[in-house]
């Protein structure tokens, strides 16, 4: 194969792989939201002039008008700048939190899934124990005993979804090792690091970037309903899961409160969600739902 | 068609089974406090506001605060308030108690008349730190009993009568058990078996959900008009108020905020009271955390903060400012507003002369200050407002959010340099002893209690003040030790909370409602449902 | 049937263990004291020391280790460190209202998922798999509590259809049916939308398959291939998915009791946790797993009726 060839062929690979994903509304729909997600966080002051610290606690619980767009929380503060500072806490813990869990989580189900034998064994049973647990019970306690902080529920979430992960990458090294090209690359005397890294990760990329974007939704609602029970990040920084608590006991008379950052909430999962279908309809149409 | 039949039949069926259910048995009141679980109702270890408002039911003390205002004392198992004598040199006071008084009836122990022998030992229980939280309080005290219905208490130390009476009256440790069914019952049977002479009887407990109480037909005032009470604990405030306009409650335990209260007022059927005993809130300065331990720095802390920006989280009349740290609305000793700003001593905002003297003292950039928070709203709010106060002068507050028995042993372990604290005592001398006596400093003290400032230099007047037995000069060493404190500015006082409840239009609860010291509206053989 | 069942029995037994060591720990790892929690505002050191004494928290952590095992090893349960209770009785007290909660949320689940997720694999992408696919996607994006709040608002507060109130009691069945509806509709919801998502693809993964073209040459109605031969094959893995979403579904019913404030395990936890109840997490965690070993036992047992390629 001629090294010219290969760039052309790469290429019109990548402009067929987009169409086919272009083809797809609702994924586009995903892509677009979470893009829009992301900016409306990340560039957050270019969209309020209002600090979502700055308290004025005597127009405390005021409805949305011209100057708040959202209203106002048991704090006066200004609830649209809560809403976007808090898209940078949620969406920095869903995607860091499913980094550190599928760097775990794979790392673990590759090796289980390639070495095979005892540490397969000991491995997968772990694997298999954490997962028949429910999770967010997992996540409750890790952060009775970590403590509140943004890095800690990172943590405490990244270990909640690293089983998962660990899982579909074992099936995943199973099949492959079997395959071919693996054969041959043993047989020329490549050890297993070097035939995991070069020819296994590779082909499990696709995996990895789809089960990426919905576990990223995941974090997003399992941070929220962390935050809702009371663990996590402390005052004064928002997040959508402590903003809904903080408006639950205002329910009746100031449902904005906690309407509008559940809305966020769902929004963002969504986005995400409909990006990871798409993104597995394009790369691997038959890589199993769960 | 047939499937158009089975739908309709299904329908019929949700139907019947979803109709709101208005019936209750007639006559019992059923009342939510915001609470999700017993803690003890044994009444020396009932220290949560939920577990006091149920003993106050079921329990009695040898005197009690006058239903509706706490701040009148009146008999309840005595006959009578005696005056003390003094009898080789130590104070002696002797109780007659009221014939025909008798215990509640519990498993194997049937109802039987209270004498001296149960007072004897309840008090003996008050006073052990083995089967009581109170135990502190009741040192240098002897119960006798010279015959069935006396009581004889000597006092190591005279006190006042204000100061005395609190120790025998119908809350915290002075509540009077019925020894024989606490010898049955035992230390672990008593925290979810009341057994007293109160109005109500003890009849179930279902862990997370409820407390039945039934009325008490023997009880000395009379049969209760209520048949019973419902005690339910439901910590959502959603809840509790779509319940009680739903007419699924009778009372509920509101929420401190004037923009709940005036919602609440426009709902038909319901009326809100707003009464006291308040809740103190004080910012607690601790003195040998630098650069807390130089004076201009906490001036600076003080005057950087805006009382009434407290208050306003709260709304006007849910709470109020208060200057000193004994709350002179609810409290002898206290001192008021004018009274303190004679002195220079009630620390308006002032954030210019805040940074100035921040600058003196050799911070004008300010500095950070590391410190943990409850979760529970009264406390997270009043942190919260203060972080973003402080902020204004330079002073970065980092503040942490921990479960709240998390909150209450971080501080008693000097986690924080800046305590605010949340408490209502009964009268001064207790204030002073827990909170500012050196025996009482954290960590450090001879009986480590909530001295959080760790302050020690006003032992000799509260010493004082305790054991002096006119009530005039009483008041004015306890006003004393205050302005020391104050012009050391080891306490900050910030405002009291008032208690809200609301309540269905049908509940009458046989009394005004001025002050409740057992911080719920008070619910006795007169309160009944008028419908 | 009987020895697999055996089998898998004595396989948990270690698990059970190790989870059990794990909690002992991990509780007394927790920052925080149970005694300081039972007397909050009045915990004086010497309150608290007493207290502590009592409560046996100042024994070695060996000994308490042993004293755990053992009474665990009895079927006891122990007593609650906060209210003095057997915790055995105040976790049958709550548990009903927890299976029935997560029982009728998972036949809302299924009764309504399979059937739209069935449904939309069949209409693939056309309208009906359009709107079943959005509808199921939100559905599995909402947080529970978030769309509990918001059927709160909707029918408790704006038509006072049900009450939002509590547990409703054991006695009464109306009261107990009354106040079971919002919340099994919210977490049933909740589950409907990945059932739907499920079983859509299961769904279609099986109508891909070789064995269906050939039932389809065959000649018989082109619904009975449907619903037959792909069925069957869809359920085995709807059926095991389902197992782990139960699973799950105890994690999102711990919210789902704190916002209509019901009794149950999940609040129990919570509780335990904010109040360091020492005793009571650790038992309640120990049932947990309990179920959760049971859950799978009997997913694996269903697993293998339904996929005679599994059964030994």
């Amino acid at each position: 194969m001629g090294a010219e060839g290969i760039p052309a062929k790469i290429s019109s690979e990548r402009r067929r792989l987009w169409r086919t994903f272009l083809r797809n509304r609702a994924a586009v729909v995903g892509l677009v939201l979470a893009i829009l997600v992301t900016i409306l966080s990340v560039a957050a002051p270019l969209f309020t002039s209002h600090d979502p610290l700055a308290q004025d606690a005597r127009s405390r619980l005021q409805p949305p008008d011209q100057t708040h767009l959202l209203g106002r929380d048991t704090f006066g503060r200004d609830l649209f700048a809560r809403v976007l500072f808090a898209g940078r806490i949620s969406l920095l813990v869903g995607v860091c939190s499913v980094l550190l869990g599928g760097v775990i989580g794979s790392t673990l189900g590759l090796v289980a899934g390639y070495t095979g034998g005892k540490i397969e064994n000991v491995i997968m049973r772990f694997v298999d124990t954490m997962m028949a647990f429910p999770s967010l019970l997992l996540g409750l306690l890790v952060l009775a005993v970590l403590g509140p902080g943004l890095f800690k529920m990172i943590l405490a979430i990244g270990l909640m979804l690293s089983p998962a992960f660990a899982r579909v990458m074992h099936g995943s090294a199973l099949s492959l090792k079997k395959r071919e090209f693996v054969e041959g690359a043993r047989s020329v005397g490549a050890g297993p690091a070097r035939i995991v890294a070069l020819h296994i990760l590779p082909n499990v990329m696709g995996e990895v970037v789809v089960l990426g974007s919905l576990w990223t939704a995941s974090a997003i609602r399992i941070e929220a309903n962390l935050s809702f029970i009371g663990l996590g990040v402390s005052p004064p920084t928002p997040t959508w899961g402590n903003m809904i608590r903080d408006g639950t006991p205002h329910l009746l008379n100031a449902p904005f409160l906690s309407v509008f950052p559940g809305l966020a909430i769902l929004v963002a999962v969504l986005a995400f969600n409909l990006l990871g279908d798409g993104l597995r309809d394009v790369l691997d149409p038959h890589l199993r739902e769960y | 068609m047939r499937n158009v039949l089975a739908l309709g039949m299904a329908l019929a069926v949700v139907c019947m089974v979803v109709a709101p259910d208005f019936g209750h048995a007639a006559g019992i009141l059923r009342i939510a406090q915001n609470a999700s679980d017993v803690g003890s109702l044994d009444p020396h270890f009932a220290t949560t506001t939920q577990d006091r408002s149920l003993v106050d039911m079921v329990f009695n003390g040898l005197v009690r605060y006058k239903p509706g205002d706490g701040s009148v004392f009146e008999p309840d198992l005595a006959t009578s308030l005696p005056t003390p004598r003094v009898v080789d040199g130590k104070q002696v006071w002797t109780f007659s108690l009221r014939k025909g008084v008798m215990c509640h009836p519990t498993t194997g122990v049937p109802s039987y008349p209270l004498t001296s022998e149960d007072v004897v030992y309840s008090l003996q229980k008050s006073a052990d730190k083995n089967r009581s939280a109170y135990a502190a309080d009741y040192t240098g005290m002897t119960v006798e009993a010279p015959d069935a219905q006396t009581v004889k208490i000597t006092l190591d130390k005279p006190l006042s009568p204000i100061l005395f009476f609190a120790k025998v009256a119908n809350y915290s440790g002075g509540f009077i058990v019925c020894k024989k069914a606490a010898e049955k019952l035992g230390p672990d049977g008593m925290k979810t078996r009341p057994v007293g002479t109160g109005p109500f009887m003890f009849k179930s407990y279902s862990p997370q959900e409820r407390v039945q109480l039934v009325a008490n037909p023997a009880y000395f005032r009379g049969k209760p008009q209520l048949d019973g009470v419902d005690f339910r604990y439901m910590p959502d405030i959603s809840s509790r108020e779509l319940a009680l306009r739903n007419g699924q409650l009778d009372v509920i335990n509101g929420v401190p905020d004037k923009a709940w209260v005036d919602k609440m007022k426009g709902v038909s059927g319901v009326k809100v009271d707003v009464f006291g005993v308040g809740e103190v809130a004080i910012l607690h300065l601790q003195t040998t955390a630098p650069p807390l331990d130089k004076l201009e720095v906490r001036k600076a802390i003080a005057h950087a903060l805006d009382r009434d920006e407290f208050v306003a989280l709260f709304g006007p009349g849910i709470g109020e400012n208060v200057y000193s740290p004994v709350p002179v609305k609810f409290l002898a000793g206290g001192l008021t507003r004018e009274e303190l700003a004679a002195k220079g001593l009630d620390y308006k905002m002032d954030r210019e002369r805040a940074k100035k003297l921040l600058a003196d003292a050799g911070f004008p950039n300010g500095f950070s200050l590391e410190m943990v928070t409850s979760e529970m709203t009264g406390y997270r709010v009043l942190y919260e407002s203060m972080q973003a106060q402080l902020a204004k002068v330079g002073i970065k507050a980092n503040v942490k959010v921990v479960d709240h028995s998390s909150f209450h042993s971080m501080i008693r372990k000097d986690a924080n340099p800046l305590v605010i604290y949340i408490a209502w005592r009964p009268n001064a001398d207790i204030y002073f002893t827990q909170f500012l006596h050196s025996d009482s400093i954290v960590v450090t003290g001879k009986k480590p209690n909530t001295n959080f400032s760790h302050y020690n230099k006003i032992d000799g007047l509260i010493e004082q003040a305790r054991n002096e037995t006119d009530q005039a000069k009483q008041v004015a060493l306890w006003k004393e030790a205050q302005i020391k404190a104050l012009e050391d500015m080891v306490v900050y006082p910030i405002s009291y909370q008032n208690q809200v409840y609301a309540r269905s239009n049908a509940v009458d609860y046989g009394h005004e409602l001025i002050s409740v010291l057992a911080l719920y509206p008070g619910i006795t053989e007169k309160t009944r449902l008028t419908k | 049937m009987l020895k697999y069942v055996a089998q898998r029995l004595i396989l948990s037994i270690p698990v059970f263990l190790g989870v059990a060591t794990i909690v002992f720990l991990v509780v007394r790892v927790i920052p925080g004291d149970p005694a300081v929690a039972s007397l909050g505002d009045y915990a004086s050191k010497e309150a608290v020391d007493a207290l502590r004494q009592r409560m046996g928290l100042n024994e070695s952590l060996p000994v308490q280790y042993v004293r755990f095992l053992g009474s665990l090893v009895q079927g006891d349960l122990g007593k609650s460190m906060i209210t003095g209770s057997s915790i055995r009785d105040e976790i049958m007290h709550a548990l009903p209202y927890t299976l029935e909660l997560t029982v009728l949320a998972i036949i809302i689940g299924t009764l309504l998922g399979i059937p739209v997720g069935v449904y939309t694999a069949i209409r693939r992408n056309r309208m009906a798999d359009y709107i079943g696919r959005i509808l199921s996607l939100t559905g599995l994006s909402v947080p529970a509590f978030y769309l509990g709040i918001l059927l709160i608002l909707l029918l408790a507060i704006q038509f006072r259809w049900l009450p939002a109130v509590g547990g409703g009691g054991m006695d009464d069945l109306k009261e107990n049916v009354s106040h079971l509806i919002l919340p099994a509709l919210t977490l049933g919801l909740v589950m409907t939308a990945s059932v739907a998502r499920l079983s859509r693809s299961a769904m279609l993964n099986v109508l891909r398959q070789d064995y269906v073209r050939t039932a389809r040459a065959k000649g018989l109605k082109e619904r009975v291939v449907h619903l037959r031969h792909a069925l069957r094959s869809a359920l085995i893995p709807i059926v095991s998915v389902t197992g782990i979403w139960a699973v799950s579904l105890i994690g999102d019913s711990v919210t789902v009791e704190v916002v209509f404030a019901r009794p149950g395990l999940g609040k129990m936890m919570v509780g335990a946790i904010m109040q360091r109840d020492y005793t009571a997490l650790q038992s309640i965690m120990v049932v947990y797993t309990g179920f959760v070993v049971v859950i799978n036992l009997m997913i694996d047992l269903i697993y293998g009726w339904v996929d005679p390629r599994i059964r030994h």
